[in-house]
């Protein structure tokens, strides 16, 4: 008898320890029950506490991303006066250019044989299906551009899509690979406008798409796609549907405490866009301030798309981990009535064989 | 009175000053600015601006924008600015070098758009801490 216990308990031993110590006691029979029960026992005690812990990261990770999510804000609001005073001289200047026919490279509008597109992702996971919807539009629309028979190329931002398209180069043609890092600043902005510029003067590619996700509020964000080359003239970038998303009329987030829950204001700022001073005198020829104008029209969009991108990563994160914590904190509790239960049960059982046991 | 400087960089504003007078590394050659100017606006190239406050000369490089003056306030957009203190001088001397050599180097159109921006700008930074 005391061997096929043995077996039975040797049965359990593959994740429990202490099996030697329980068939060296030698039970009775009468407690097999309750010895399952005990083994029940110490893998849900060590199941809650691995739920805990990972409540406890998730809990961290989401405080993290909002504390971040802050800092993203800042950025942008840093950016805020370049901007302002760039599409203000951009309009006034366009007001004088009208008549004008602008012949400047990055306005240069010919017939498309080769599109980029511009992939912005994030560098790390744990962030829900952010870069995967990304991901997916870009899967959309090369086979869009495909059908149309348009080579594509990508230029990949952030680490999440490189590793993507290094395990897919048999479809996809990868230009050049840039990392978001934490606060993307004029350097990296700088870095891949130089590329497109260089990619799209030298007629390399005739059109520049960039697809990121654009940050509306904290619990939703959609990936966009903005064509980002050629430039119209008039200073306007618009999304593929023929959408304006201009700096002019631009949308700040502001994130907030509201009754003690993080919240996201919209402020939505138009710029004054006066004309010009008619006496003012241009230095060189206008299409060589409109040349001087563009490129950091370019960077300026570009830098915007990525904080936005980040922000949006962020706020995906804070959410992700926010439902992670629920349902950890959801799984303890059940875990914990399971536990209390079994236990319970456990010491119930014990006290009748011990009461069971004197009346004999 | 002098004229009110801000140099202005996509993510910060880089210097918000009184000066009295400007050096500005124009398209068209350096361009000199004093107070009570001329309503101007120009494309600035790839180089170094020079700033006077009261007797101080002060040298930002800047790499690519343009320059708007107004009623005395002068409003410099650019790329990226750096001042003095931020550049390495060995460093800016060996990017030249480098630079300089891909920019021999360099046989596509794409190549050589790039290499020549690479140029301009370790150049513009060279000159800077050459200056200081």
């Amino acid at each position: 008898m005391a061997q096929a216990f043995a077996q039975m308990v040797g049965g359990r031993c593959a994740f429990r320890g202490d099996c030697t110590a329980f068939s060296a006691r030698q039970a009775p029979m009468a407690q097999r029950g309750a010895l399952q029960v005990v083994a029940g026992l110490k893998d849900t005690r060590d199941r809650i506490q691995s739920v805990k812990n990972t409540q406890k990261i998730t809990d961290a990770m989401k405080l993290v991303a909002a504390a971040k999510v802050r800092r993203a804000q800042d950025a942008v609001v840093n950016g805020r006066p370049f901007a302002e005073n760039l599409v203000k001289v951009l309009y006034g200047v366009n007001q004088r250019l009208r008549i004008e026919d602008v012949d400047s490279p990055l306005v240069n509008v010919r017939p498309v044989k080769n599109v980029t597109l511009v992939v912005v992702t994030g560098d790390r996971g744990l962030c829900g299906g952010y870069n995967n919807f990304v991901l997916k539009k870009v899967e959309a629309r090369s086979k869009e551009l495909a059908k149309l028979g348009v080579g594509v190329k990508i230029v990949c931002v952030g680490k999440k899509g490189s590793s993507y398209f290094k395990r897919r180069l048999d479809r996809f043609e990868v230009s050049a690979n840039f990392a978001l890092t934490a606060t993307p600043s004029t350097k990296e902005a700088q870095a891949i406008a130089d590329e497109l510029y260089a990619g799209f003067v030298s007629e390399d590619v005739d059109k520049v798409e960039l697809i990121y996700t654009k940050f509306v509020s904290l619990i939703s964000s959609e990936p966009t796609i903005q064509t980002l080359l050629p430039l119209t003239p008039q200073g306007e970038i618009c999304d593929i549907d023929g959408r304006c998303v201009d700096a002019a009329e631009d949308e700040v987030f502001k994130l907030t405490t509201k009754s003690g829950k993080l919240a996201v204001e919209v402020e939505k700022r138009t710029t004054d866009t006066s004309d010009f001073d008619a006496s003012l005198i241009f230095e060189q020829d206008p299409v060589q301030i409109i040349d001087a104008l563009l490129p950091l029209y370019l960077n300026c969009t570009l830098l915007r798309s990525l904080q936005e991108a980040l922000a949006s990563e962020l706020a995906a994160r804070m959410n992700a981990m926010n439902n992670a914590s629920d349902n950890a904190r959801d799984l303890r509790k059940r875990l914990t009535l399971a536990y209390n239960r079994k236990r319970q049960a456990m010491i119930t059982s014990q006290l009748i064989e011990i009461v069971s046991g004197a009346n004999a | 009175m002098s004229m009110q400087v801000c140099i202005m960089t996509p993510d910060r504003i880089f210097w918000n000053q009184q000066a009295e007078e400007i050096i500005l590394p124009t398209n068209t050659g350096q361009m000199g600015v004093l107070k009570n100017h001329a309503p101007l606006m120009t494309a600035l190239d790839i180089g170094v601006m020079l700033i006077r406050t009261k007797v101080e000369w002060t040298s930002v490089a800047l790499l690519g924008g343009f320059a708007l003056v107004k009623q005395n306030k002068v409003t410099v957009l650019v790329n990226q600015a750096e001042s003095p203190s931020t550049i390495n001088a060995e460093q800016a001397e060996k990017t030249y070098q480098e630079a300089q050599r891909q920019w021999v180097e360099a046989t596509g159109a794409k190549e050589k758009v790039e290499a020549n921006f690479a140029l301009k700008r370790a150049r513009a930074r060279l000159q800077l801490v050459k200056k200081r």
